[in-house]
């Protein structure tokens, strides 16, 4: 019995007391080393779903005489989003709603499928009711809902997608456009702030989405392919998750087991924050990078913690963009299949600026005090 | 950690003559077939410390005990309500509605971790007491109740900052919750602990423990005993809750922040902690014990299969294969 008692105090054997720590020499030019204005890709790299090159928004400027033609078209558009809880998506819908307006077009209505692929074609087939010209949409899946956007096209009503194309449909008799961030572009930039910080011959961890999507693919396409073009002394391990929730987990126990990794990539902000409360909880100090900027991974950039730099989407001007491209369709001038919109850098030097670049508001006190407490480093 | 009633039962297994000794060891290990759980434990640890040379190491040790603490706590309280022949399918979304609380009331009230923490397992009480009484006193089954507090928390916590997580600026919650640590034990493992010993004092130690016992077990005799089984059961949904609460604290201390959409379908990972830990579904048997070994054993093969490279739906795969394995071996 007193043995059971002893295996019982052995087998909750996690209540041990002791605690260790590993910190990586972080070389000097970590952050420092990389001049933000050279910064990331001068144009989109990646390739569209179909291998398109990708244009500018710059191609979608109006002339005077074509906005006279669509204030005088008195259109209506209507938005079907994935889900309007994300302050991406919500950005998204300011962008295009502020623009179309300022063109004298209507939005009938913003649909949110909460995710849901029954949800969404049930928006669409009510939007179609609704005899809008146009209508911007993410899908929520590629295959199940293409069919619902064919009988859109088929009702003579103008398609602009973001960030991805329903399987089989085809441009320009299908859709106008597809707008997406510059998702290789952003993994490039995290790639190269990541590189700064790791010294010759090093070991990086890749923190992946596990389920295959366009925009996660290309980040860590980003990332692994500028490495090996120009960091080719570092060596990358790869982890992959498929339920976000589980992240903290499956990265504190990555690092575990792979003691030689120096530096992380995360996929997106919330798994890199996740990858960050681990990171704290093993005492491990290693430089993490990622893509995409919302208010928690902004206040730990500003702090100057492990997180040192997002490759930021821009999905207000990403909004600017769609709306410009529905217009164009509405006045019947064709669009590009695929216009890519550039990422942006976001560092401890910049961060107050960039938020506002990409939030397109003041930062919130919060972020203001996180900066402070980090002066003169933060901006 | 110095509990005055745990000091003295300390003190008397110290104390204690052999026969003593052995029935406190029974009392702590007992349920349907304890020793076939510590077996199943122990070949999962053998074959992971030879497959992967990370396993076997204090560090990795801890790596566990912090990621399973969420589920441990929630746990202890779990086998209270499924001993009283109830489930509670609410604990996520409490969990997450109480960080919600805890941060909320530490931005708006006041910034000092007393006020969050009171928040926190408040509004997990709260949570708890609701299931309590819509279960036993209007009789409706404790599946549908806590489904639909399932839904309705995980709703108010997403409604009450239009889905946006809270920021948490102070740095005595972090270390009291999160990253601190008592004797060298991360704080998280502490709390585990803490709530640990007072579910094995209430359960095993006090009359409550015996009550509940006989609630799940027999309701009709234990009526007719006298015992109050609608207040009693009550009270587990609240001591449950109360503990969501707990564990809200400590999730929101380590990531620096309270967010609305968190450990969204954790009560299945809570509920098999329980039952592979020898409670059953039917009310009127399991040991907290079990319950932590269970949680150590799903804990153990997460962190077991992420050491070793496997792919992850690999990882769901082996899982699920190996806690039905567990199951029925146990039960033999």
């Amino acid at each position: 019995m007193r043995q059971l008692l002893l295996t019982t105090i052995l087998a909750a054997g996690s209540l041990a007391a002791f605690a260790a720590t590993g910190n990586a020499a972080v070389p000097d030019s970590c952050v420092k080393g990389v001049d933000l204005a050279t910064l990331g890709p001068k144009s989109i790299v990646g390739q569209g779903p179909h291998g398109e090159k990708a244009a500018s928004p710059e191609v979608l400027a109006l002339t005077d005489a074509e906005a006279a033609k669509v204030k005088a078209g008195n259109f209506k558009v209507g938005i079907s989003m994935q889900t309007v809880n994300l302050d991406w998506s919500q950005l998204q819908v300011q962008g295009i709603t502020d623009t179309l307006n300022k063109y004298g077009v209507t939005v009938t209505g913003v649909a949110s499928a909460e995710y849901q692929v029954d949800k969404q074609i049930a928006d669409i087939e009510n939007t179609i009711q609704q005899h809008p010209d146009g209508i911007i949409s993410i899908p929520v899946d590629f295959t199940a809902t293409a069919p619902t956007y064919k009988k859109v096209s088929q009702a003579g009503i103008k398609l602009v997608f973001m960030d991805s194309i329903p399987t089989g449909l085809e441009h320009p008799k299908e859709y106008a456009a597809m707008i997406s961030a510059d998702s290789q572009g952003n993994g490039q930039i995290a790639a190269q702030i990541l590189a700064s910080c790791m010294p010759e011959g090093s070991t990086i961890g890749l923190v992946n989405f596990g389920v295959d999507y366009f925009s996660t693919n290309e980040r860590t396409k980003g990332v692994s392919e500028w490495m090996k073009k120009n960091r080719p002394d570092i060596q990358m391990k790869q982890v992959d998750f498929t339920d976000p929730a589980k992240v903290s987990q499956i990265a504190g126990d990555f690092l575990t087991g792979n003691p030689d990794v120096k530096g992380l990539f995360a996929v997106w902000d919330q798994p890199a924050l996740d990858s960050l409360s681990s990171m704290r909880a093993q005492g491990i100090d290693i430089p993490v990078t990622t893509v995409d900027l919302g208010l928690q991974s902004a206040i730990e950039i500003a702090k100057g913690g492990p997180l040192k730099a997002t490759g930021s989407q821009r999905p207000y001007d990403q909004g600017v963009a769609e709306a410009m491209a529905m217009m164009n369709a509405l006045i019947g001038k064709e669009t590009p299949a695929w216009i890519g919109v550039q990422s942006l850098p976001v560092v401890q030097s910049n961060v107050l600026e960039s938020y506002k670049t990409v939030f397109k508001k003041d930062p919130p006190k919060e972020l203001l005090d996180a900066c402070n407490g980090a002066k003169p480093a933060c901006n | 950690m110095t509990d005055p009633a745990l000091a003295k039962t300390a003190a008397q297994a110290a104390r204690a003559q052999p026969d003593r000794m052995r029935q406190l060891a029974w009392t702590l290990l007992r349920g349907e077939r304890p020793y076939m759980l510590y077996i199943a434990f122990a070949i999962l640890l053998v074959i992971f410390s030879f497959a992967s040379p990370w396993f076997l190491s204090v560090e990795n040790f801890l790596n566990i005990g912090r990621q399973t603490t969420l589920v441990s706590i929630i746990a202890v309280g779990m086998t209270f309500v499924i001993i009283a022949r109830q489930i509670d399918l609410s604990v996520a979304s409490n969990l997450a509605l109480s960080g919600m609380a805890a941060a909320l009331a530490m931005a708006h009230i006041g910034n000092h971790w007393i006020v969050g923490a009171v928040a926190g397992i408040g509004c997990g009480a709260l949570v708890g007491l609701v299931n309590g009484l819509l279960t036993m006193r209007l009789a409706i089954p404790s599946f549908l109740v806590t489904l639909g507090t399932l839904s309705a928390a995980r709703g108010l916590a997403l409604m009450v900052t239009n889905t946006k997580p809270v920021i948490i600026t102070d740095e005595t919650y972090f270390a009291v919750f999160g990253e601190g640590s008592l004797l060298g034990i991360p704080a998280p493992i502490a709390w585990t602990a803490a709530a640990m010993i007072v579910g094995i004092l209430l359960l095993h130690y006090n009359i409550f423990g015996r009550r509940i016992y006989a609630a799940g077990g027999n309701p009709t005799a234990a009526l007719y005993s006298g015992i109050q089984i609608k207040r009693v059961t009550t009270m587990a949904f609240v001591l449950t809750g109360m503990l969501a609460g707990l564990a809200a604290l400590v999730l929101s201390a380590r990531s620096h922040a309270a967010r609305p959409d968190v450990v969204q379908g954790m009560e299945l990972d809570v509920i098999a902690s329980v039952i592979l830990g020898g409670c059953s579904l039917f009310g009127g048997r399991g040991f907290i014990l079990g319950t932590l070994l269970g949680s150590l054993i799903i804990g153990t093969l997460n962190n077991g299969l992420v050491l070793l490279g496997v792919s992850s739906p690999m990882q769901l795969v082996i899982k699920g294969a190996i806690i039905v394995a567990a199951v029925a071996f146990t039960k033999r």
